[in-house]
């Protein structure tokens, strides 16, 4: 099938000063990059999962795919067609397709608008009134299984769960083809967490969805995507099906990011990798191997050498040169 | 049991609102003896955050205490005079909460803050600084004495959160309150933050108060665990006896649902059917009984007993009696 959307070498840089501040400095890059060259690929229907240490550049990379970051290099393809450098009016049918639910959704959610007019505002953002907006809110509000009359109630008057039910209904507003969601379930109880979740893979299931799932939450990861990547320092380290990472991953900093996980058992035995000190800044981007800093397994040629890109079978990809032997069966 | 550092004793809190009085906290009992960690977990809504802010008396204004006593180190917090409890607040007790710059001015450097918040140690400047670099170091921020003259919005999230915990120990308190404080970290931050704790409840022989909907991090960090419900505790015990053992069906559920127990990978996880009920209308019997799987005709009806299950284990539910 050909993919719904097709990152190719995505590269975003952020401007560090101004223009004058880095003349005077003379200061002849003021750039850093958020994101560093990733590509990947989702196909219809599918859900895929991005993983990653805060600051690694998750929500960057969803930003660039919404088109509200400028893109430095690389394509970003929708249906075939690279969204790059299209004109405001030719890209909007396709920013339609694609929906974001946000990171926060209380802040995100205009404090001060009924719910009612919370899911109006896609419409009219794109100019598509619907002819009788209180069918069309109440139609929204039932996919996601709340009550019609929640539309006349304030945000603050919803719970946590609510809350992301409406994110999820505002994302639906214009029947997009991809959503993505940036930290769907954070601060969530788990009971409440699986509700969303299952709520996302219903309509998944019934409308055939896409989903760029952007998480700190390795558990949730490992049941609801297809695909996933591990992202470090605005580059994907390492990337393939879930099950592939999960079970026979091939970077160190895969592996120590998975042993992390503690166990909900009190009496359980962690066999964590440490990864040590902090993960360094943009603006000092380690030379060599960008993980070396903190891998447990380096060596004197990772200082030096950014290693290739390597592959492992279908779709599997990773970035180093000492990578980890896969586990027998 | 040593006598508790924090005793909580039949709270009931009620919020009033235009419409009505929202009965938030409904006779919690909780004690958290010295040098161990407690607990607390529950869906959100159940009142976790409204019984820290009872136990600091930095409650809303249109929240009440109904019934009930908090004593910490022995006295009664709702009796202190303002006084009394500024001294207590920041020195025998202190707060890490979820979103660390609620702890950090941003205007300030986090050296000048470490100092202040030692204002009543009667030593030298140098001293307070000495000390507040000692501690950074400790809770792992490398090049502390340089990183004195850094401003918050210099370090990153992990970091933040551990200087705010930095600070909260400074003072070398007997219990500290953490109100999700990993919540918005990453699992390997959120590894170096238990163990960080860990080590400075051994190490201080602080007692620990924690709220977290993390149960993999409650199950690594805790003592003992509470569970509330809807404004209730409905079972406390040892980590091992509400993990291993627990005893209410809400207990059950919740720790069913939790997507790192399944193996197997799923779309489709396990939930609580149903909703928390309102606090401003509670139905009579069990507050569980619209949801849970076992309800029989008397949980409906009639409240059920507090069931004491092993020792310091006890959950509040017909089915379990005996
Ligand atoms: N407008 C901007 N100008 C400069 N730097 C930026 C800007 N936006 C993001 N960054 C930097 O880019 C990096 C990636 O940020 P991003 O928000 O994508 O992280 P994230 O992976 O989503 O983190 P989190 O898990 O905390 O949400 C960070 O170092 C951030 O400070
Ligand atoms: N200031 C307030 N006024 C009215 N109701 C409140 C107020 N603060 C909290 N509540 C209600 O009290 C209950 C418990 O809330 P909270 O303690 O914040 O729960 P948790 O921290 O467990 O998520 C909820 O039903 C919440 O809506
Ligand atoms: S290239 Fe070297 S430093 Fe980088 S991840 Fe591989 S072993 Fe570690
Ligand atoms: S008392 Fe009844 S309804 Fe309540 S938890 Fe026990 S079995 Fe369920
Ligand atoms: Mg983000
Ligand atoms: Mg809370």
């Amino acid at each position: 099938m050909a993919p719904l959307l097709e990152v190719d070498h995505l590269r975003v840089r952020f401007k560090t000063k101004s223009a004058v501040k880095a003349l005077i400095e003379k200061d002849d890059d003021p750039y850093i990059d958020g994101v560093m060259g990733v590509s990947f690929a989702i196909e219809p229907g599918q859900t895929y999962g991005l993983v990653g240490e805060s600051g690694s550049g998750k929500t960057t990379v969803a930003r660039a795919i919404m088109g509200l970051l400028p893109v430095h290099s690389g394509a970003i393809r929708f249906h075939g067609e690279n969204l790059v450098g299209l004109s405001r009016d030719r890209i909007k049918p396709f920013r339609r397709d694609i929906a974001l639910m946000f990171q926060d959704p209380a802040g995100s959610l205009s404090p001060r608008l009924k719910i009612r007019s919370i899911l109006a505002e896609p419409f009219r953002i794109h100019d598509m009134m619907p002819e009788n907006l209180s069918v069309e809110v109440a139609r929204l509000l039932k996919m996601v299984n709340l009550s019609p009359s929640m539309g006349d109630l304030y945000p603050h008057q919803l719970s946590g769960g609510q809350a992301r039910r409406v994110g999820v209904a505002r994302a639906l507003a214009l029947s997009p083809k991809l959503i993505i969601a940036d930290e769907p379930t954070a601060g969530l109880d788990v009971s409440v967490q699986g509700e969303i979740l299952n709520l996302m893979a219903q309509l998944q299931n019934d409308m055939g969805l896409s989903f760029l799932i952007i998480t700190h939450n390795l558990a949730v990861v490992r049941h609801v995507s297809d695909h996933v990547a591990i992202m470090y320092l605005g580059r994907f380290l390492e990337q393939g099906p879930t099950q592939t990472v999960f079970h026979r991953m091939r970077h160190p900093y895969t592996q120590a990011l998975l042993s992390a996980h503690a166990s909900p058992d009190p009496d359980a035995v962690h066999h964590r990798i440490s990864i040590s000190g902090e993960i360094p800044g943009l603006v000092s981007r380690p030379r060599g191997c960008e993980f070396h800093t903190r891998c447990p397994g380096v060596q004197e040629k990772c200082r030096r050498q950014f290693p290739d890109k390597a592959g492992a079978g279908k779709d599997h990809r990773y970035f180093c040169h000492y990578p980890l032997s896969v586990p027998e069966n | 049991m040593a006598e508790p550092v924090l005793n909580i004793r039949n709270l009931s809190v009620n919020y009033f609102t235009p419409r009505g009085t929202v009965q938030a906290l409904r006779c919690i009992n909780l004690q958290v003896p010295p040098a161990k960690v407690v607990g607390l977990v529950g869906e959100s809504g159940c009142g976790k955050s409204t019984l820290i802010s009872a136990v600091i008396r930095l409650m809303a204004e249109n929240a009440r205490v109904a019934a009930g006593e908090i004593r910490f180190l022995g006295q009664d917090m709702h009796r202190l005079s303002s006084r009394d409890l500024q001294n207590i607040r920041g020195k025998d007790m202190s707060m890490v909460f979820q979103d660390p710059m609620t702890a950090l001015n941003p205007v300030f450097t986090v050296g000048r803050q470490m100092k202040d918040i030692q204002y009543r140690d009667a030593v030298s400047r140098k001293e307070k600084l000495k000390r507040a670099s000692d501690m950074l170091s400790l809770v792992g921020i490398p090049d502390a004495v340089s990183r004195l003259d850094n401003y918050p919005h210099h370090f990153s999230g992990g970091m933040r959160q551990r200087i705010t915990i930095a600070m909260a120990l400074l003072v070398q308190p007997k219990l500290l309150i953490a109100d999700e404080p990993t919540t918005a970290l990453d699992a390997t931050l959120e590894v170096q933050i238990i163990r960080l704790l860990k080590e400075l409840q051994t190490g201080f022989q602080c007692a620990i108060l924690f709220i977290s909907h993390h149960l993999n991090v409650i199950a690594e960090l805790c003592d003992f665990v509470g569970v509330m419900y809807a404004g209730e505790l409905v079972e406390k015990g040892s980590v091992r006896d509400i993990f291993h053992r627990p005893g209410h069906p809400y207990t059950r559920a919740l720790l069913e649902c939790d997507p790192s127990v399944i193996a197997e990978p799923t779309r489709f996880l396990p939930t609580i059917p149903g909703e928390i009920p309102s606090l401003i209308d509670l139905p009579a019997g069990c507050i569980f009984h619209d949801r849970c799987p076992r309800a029989a005709q008397v949980c409906k009806n009639t409240p059920p007993p507090e069931v004491s299950l092993a020792e310091h284990h006890t959950a509040a539910c017909h089915c379990l009696e005996v």
